[in-house]
């Protein structure tokens, strides 16, 4: 007869048994000087110029570009980059940047450079964006969000250059911000000699998806919704302690992060769930860094769409939401209430900045003022990514949506792919968004300017398309002063202004925070954007 | 050779159909037909021209037809909305990577479920068959996706033993060549090999086993069931009272006649393992071509979409015909008979 | 269904009575048809059972464990989510929208393809053959990959999803009616039919689908069960039930936001389906053997 059964079990027996001991001996990765670090989403170039997302610039800022001048992570005190002196005329309208010697471009299995750093790749990289003839100006859309939103390009009168390595910036009026803006994630330096040599192949495109810059890390390879492959650059000009190998591994899902982070796929994460954050800090193996973020979360209403073009409704709708548990639903605790645009960080925060308190039953009133009827339908999109200033948009969207629904409006929440997301933001579909921003540099004027002047509205980042000459002309007027005090005072008058009109709601100061495991050495939180990992070590264990 | 030639004819039917349906799709897509053939987003009117042109769109249906047809067999499939990137490269790097996935789980489904359902058929009604009717019962019920989740929850977040993630660790930088990645990593030249065997190895456990759990329930009901009615049968109750023992009477009679009728049931089963793959890739990151095309429904890429589309049901459609016509050729007393199984 | 007895001392149970005779004797069979029963009642009674408002948020309990850890509180029985909202509540209306939009799918299925089926068995030759391979070949593309397409041009959403399962189950029952039909055709009552100058209409609704009415039950089964699965595979996957709705697939996915927290935020919707269709397939394979017992006797 059979013994099958018998046979078959004890064979499934031994090859369990097998594959136990199989599972638990690991392979070691001890011989690979690399690191992962995992990324919440797909840059939407390799050319931080053409984008703000935070993506785009943890993805190339820092990586595969330098900047002329260069923020200090910890004190924000702007120090030489690619410039290695500067000098500002007495009018405050002339720079002169004397430039780093002997600077290496990436050499690629795509390109390779003839000459190193110069003048020519400073003036190039700048009439990029500048320049509306220039060649380049219109390749990758002719969008330069973060110059287009400050007007730069009509601040600066001229770039000349003096000799190879001396470069002479000229302004039409003094801008007190101007070298905190050639330090932003924004302004990298590309290849003169690369961009050329695209031209004549006749493929400009790829100078912004097949970057060449001087960084530490050169680009190797990018597969959309899987990876980015980042090799160290032999001739960095600065020495680093970096890993050889960096690995970007696009995990859209915070939980699929943090679950990578525990079994060791990851050794750094983007943007930990604030869920998580206990349980990070409470692991020996993994290590939580923190920081006061310089950023704020608001709730912007298009105010180009009727009914959002009443400031009153504007106000009834911040009057229909508590903040307060808000921040304990959303932020868990990590986070400091904002009332205007800056958090406390800023020397231009406002202690006693006036704010509207929670009053669902005077929200009402002054919807019935306006004649916005009840069961009125809005929606609110919420930004599918996590950022510091907004780690769960979608869950903020719908306890929003539960106080709405007190004052008798309906809500729609709305989400899309992050790329998509942003375009259709632009193109101003939206009638409310969660949405937020993180600084660029440590100057109040990167918030108020970018957020809500007039020319920000074209170029994308003025969430609110909320457009008021009054305020545009407070926000011209303190860039004129080198005085912070008096600074500080013009900042206060647009806070009033905006507290009257409403057009977004600030909501929180985050903490930032970077989540990684605990044999990552050196990393440190960069405030003013961009992930860097030029002296990041791991520790052999 | 007749069977044969009907087979193909149906083949190059059933091909031509996914193709016409196929072309007629970014019709019927949202947005602008252009983009949604090309993948490009024309920035001006002279580009918008000459991109017309390319496509035939100026021209008659017919000609687009055959445009499409001409690009389809010169590999140039056109590129996606989202990055630009080469269709057919990415559909060449995702594919085997779905197939590497499809045949392991299949491989283990058929090696376990198909001795397992019959050795529960032939002693059916004893606690090995109840605790396997039991165990196929359970395990194809469960959803793939929550079984995905338990295993991670068990095997990656409290035991760590296991990767969550993709094919193979990241770090070990292993060129794409066949797609395959043990094949890859055999004709690679990294440094350490076998860590990057045992590594690939490890990342294939889950997925595999995800997907097998459920395939194998089937093939154990569908094989168990199969050989209790060919045990039921008047050849082998006369084959019993002709005094053959039991093992003689199942592999002269039982073996064969048992597993022909089970062949086209597996074909129809091809569809639904292709489907919990497409899900266990998403969960599992897996860079096959079900997370692609899902990821590319997120993205709204319609080219992508539209090739991603005919690839699979191509590939789903030339399995099951396949399968068809070995079982149709092993068996040709079946040609008239319909299945119709209770 | 009363009979004409000739014999009176006989008992003979109707078919239907005969197969529930059947089907009573396996407790597990008996045991999955109760908790089918349970899954319908919370179908239709989910808003008078559900202790709380499945929306109602409440920022003081959030991710509150069920009750039995430690921590849980005895009101919310089964925890809380990540907005406070009430566990149970939430699944209950999960399961109805999932449940109910499953039986819905089948029940559509089942008529269009009764109907097509019956129309192809019918007729015969080229007609029938064309269907045949067209059918085939739907049958063969799987269920997410018409889902995607169905997304990709009518937008996300419950009901494209709904439309996308129908047309992928719709085949099976063309198929089997067809079947059934041309073997019954062939068959010496309906010639007598015929003779009786009855019309095909008649012959198919009179004389052969009540003798079908028991297959295409246990088809309707086994297809339940593939739209359970499939329509909350979708709705995990974020392609068919969108936020407001609160469907099992949907609340799973949502749940693994907070799985390392919470984790049994993904285990309780996951095993709601899975005893859902863990109970159908019960239920499915008792009436298979009740059937195939039946005719065996």
């Amino acid at each position: 007869m059979f013994h099958a059964p018998l046979v078959f079990a004890r064979w499934l027996c031994l090859s369990l048994i097998s594959l136990t001991l199989f599972a638990c001996a690991k392979p070691s990765l001890d011989s690979i000087n690399a690191m992962t670090f995992c990324s919440e989403s797909n840059p939407g170039s390799f050319n931080p110029q053409l984008d703000t997302s935070s993506t785009t610039a943890d993805a190339s800022a820092h990586q595969i570009y330098d900047r002329l001048l260069e923020f200090n992570p910890s004190n924000g005190l702007i120090e030489p980059g690619l410039a290695s002196s500067w000098l500002v005329s007495e009018d405050g309208l002339t720079y002169t940047f004397q430039l780093r010697r002997g600077v290496q471009f990436h050499t690629t299995p795509y390109f390779t450079p003839t000459r190193t750093f110069n003048a020519d790749d400073v003036i190039f990289s700048i009439d990029r964006w500048r320049n509306s003839f220039h060649p380049y100006h219109d390749v990758g859309g002719g969008n330069y969000p973060y110059f287009d939103s400050l007007n730069l390009s009509e601040r600066i009168k001229s770039v000349e250059r003096i000799n190879g390595y001396r470069v002479e910036i000229t302004l039409y009026i003094p801008d007190s911000s101007f070298l905190a803006n050639l330090a932003t994630d924004f302004s990298v330096i590309l290849s003169e000699e690369y961009a050329i040599t695209l031209m004549a192949d006749g493929r400009p495109a790829d100078l912004d998806r097949f970057p060449i810059g001087t960084g530490p890390y050169k680009f190797r390879e990018f597969r959309q919704n899987q990876h980015i492959r980042f090799e160290r650059h032999a001739d960095y000009f600065l020495p680093t302690t970096g890993p050889q190998q960096l690995v970007f591994d696009i995990t859209a899902k915070g939980s699929l992060r943090m679950a990578k982070l525990i079994t060791g796929e990851c050794d750094a994460v983007a943007f930990a769930s604030q869920s998580d954050l206990a349980v990070i800090e409470e692991r020996e193996d993994l290590t939580l860094l923190e920081k006061p973020g310089l950023n704020v979360g608001f709730w912007a209403f298009n105010t180009s769409k009727p009914p959002f073009d009443n400031p009153n409704v504007r106000r009834a709708l911040a009057l229909a939401i508590d903040k307060t548990s808000l921040l304990d639903a959303v932020y868990l605790g990590q986070a400091t209430r904002a009332k205007s645009l800056v958090p406390s960080a800023s020397w231009a925060y406002q202690a006693n900045a006036k704010e509207l308190g929670y009053n669902p039953v005077r929200a009402r009133e002054l919807l019935d003022q306006e004649g916005v009827p009840f069961n009125f339908t809005m929606n609110v999109w919420a930004m599918p990514v996590q950022r510091a200033y907004n780690p769960n948009a979608m869950k903020m969207a719908q306890l929003i949506k539960s106080y709405l629904a007190d004052v008798g409006i309906n809500v729609n929440i709305v989400s899309y792919d992050w790329n998509i997301f942003r375009e259709n933001l632009r193109m101003g579909l939206h009638d409310s968004v969660l949405i937020g921003w993180n600084a660029d540099n440590g100057d109040p004027d990167n918030f108020y300017r970018p957020l809500l002047t007039c020319d920000a509205i074209p170029s994308g980042t003025n969430r609110a398309m909320w457009c008021n000459p009054q305020y545009d002309a407070l926000v011209e007027q303190a860039l004129l002063i080198d005085d912070f005090d008096a600074r500080t005072l013009i900042y206060h008058q647009a806070n009033t202004l905006l507290f009257e009109e409403m057009p977004l709601v600030p909501i929180a100061h985050a903490f930032q925070y970077q989540a990684l495991r605990s044999e990552i050495k050196n990393m440190q939180i960069n405030p003013f954007g961009g992930i860097r990992f030029d002296s990041v070590e791991r520790q052999a264990q | 050779m007749k069977l044969f030639i009907r087979y193909l004819n149906l083949m190059v039917v059933t091909i031509f159909i996914l193709i016409v349906l196929s072309f007629f799709l970014p019709f019927l897509f949202p947005g602008d037909l252009l983009t949604n053939i090309s993948g490009i987003v024309a920035q001006s009117a002279d580009q918008r021209t000459a991109l017309e042109q390319v496509y035939k769109l100026d021209q008659s249906i017919f000609h687009q037809f055959i445009f499409y047809i001409e690009s389809l067999l010169n590999s140039n499939w056109g590129v996606s909305t989202n990055d630009q990137s080469n269709l057919y490269q990415e559909v060449s790097l995702a594919f085997p990577a779905t197939l590497e996935l499809v045949g392991y789980a299949l491989l283990v489904s058929i090696i376990i479920g198909i001795p397992i359902g019959f050795i529960s058929g032939l002693k059916n009604h004893n606690p090995f068959d109840f605790s396997v009717v039991t165990f196929s019962m359970v395990g194809y019920s469960f959803p793939v996706f929550w079984l995905a989740l338990i295993f991670i929850t068990i095997f990656c977040l409290q035991l760590e033993w296991l990767p969550i993630s993709g094919r193979i660790d990241l770090l070990f930088d292993v060129p794409v060549e066949t797609g395959f990645i043990l094949l890859d990593i055999a004709r690679s030249d990294i440094p350490n090999k076998p860590d990057a065997y045992l590594d690939a190895l490890h990342h294939l456990i889950l997925p595999t086993a995800s997907v097998a759990i459920v395939t194998t329930a089937l093939f154990i009901r569908f094989t168990r069931r199969s050989i209790m009615d060919v045990m039921d049968k008047g050849y082998i109750i006369a084959a019993k009272s002709r005094g053959f023992t039991q093992r003689q009477i199942f592999f002269k009679h039982g073996l064969k006649n048992a597993l022909l009728p089970i062949l086209p049931i597996l074909a129809l089963q091809i569809s639904t393992l292709i489907t919990n793959v497409m899900i266990i890739e998403t969960i599992f990151s897996w860079p096959g071509i079900g997370r692609w095309l899902i990821q590319a429904i997120y993205q709204q890429d319609y080219p992508a979409i539209r090739i991603g589309m005919l690839i699979v049901s191509l590939f789903v459609m030339a399995m099951t015909i396949t399968i068809e016509f070995i079982t149709r050729a092993m068996n040709p007393a079946r040609e008239r008979a319909e299945s119709a199984a209770v | 269904m009363q009979r004409f007895n000739l014999y009176q001392e006989e008992y003979h149970p109707s078919p239907l009575v005969n197969i529930w005779i059947e089907f009573r004797r396996s407790h597990i069979a008996l045991a999955g048809f109760v908790l089918l029963v349970l899954f319908v009642v919370i179908t239709i009674l989910a808003p008078i059972i559900a202790p709380f408002d499945p929306y109602l948020q409440n920022t003081n309990a959030i991710l509150l464990p069920p009750a039995w850890e430690p921590n849980g509180s005895a009101i919310h029985l089964l925890g809380t989510d990540g907005l406070g909202r009430d566990v149970f509540s939430r699944l209950l209306y999960a399961c109805r929208i999932t449940f109910g939009s499953s039986l819905v799918i089948v029940a559509v299925s089942v008529l269009i393809g009764v109907g097509l089926g019956a129309l192809a068995g019918v007729l015969s030759g080229v007609r029938s053959s064309v269907i045949n391979h067209l059918l085939d070949s739907i049958m063969s593309i799987p269920t997410l990959l018409i889902a995607i397409i169905i997304v990709a041009i009518l937008g996300t959403g419950l009901t494209n999803a709904m439309l996308a399962i129908t047309l992928a189950l719709i085949p099976q029952f063309v198929h089997q009616t067809r079947t059934f039909v041309r073997n019954e055709l062939q068959k010496d009552y309906v010639l007598l039919d015929r003779l009786d100058g009855a019309s095909s209409p008649r012959i198919f609704i009179y004389s052969i689908l009540p003798g079908m009415v028991e297959l295409i039950v246990v088809q309707a089964t086994i297809a339940l069960s593939v739209a359970i699965i499939d329509i909350s595979a979708l709705g995990f996957l974020n392609l068919a039930a969108q936020d407001p709705l609160i469907e099992l697939g949907l609340t799973l996915s949502q749940g693994l936001e907070v799985a390392y927290v919470a984790p049994w935020l993904i285990i309780l919707p996951g095993l709601c389906i899975f005893l859902m269709i863990l109970s159908v397939n019960i239920v499915g394979e008792g009436l298979r053997s009740a059937l195939r017992n039946r005719l065996h006797h």
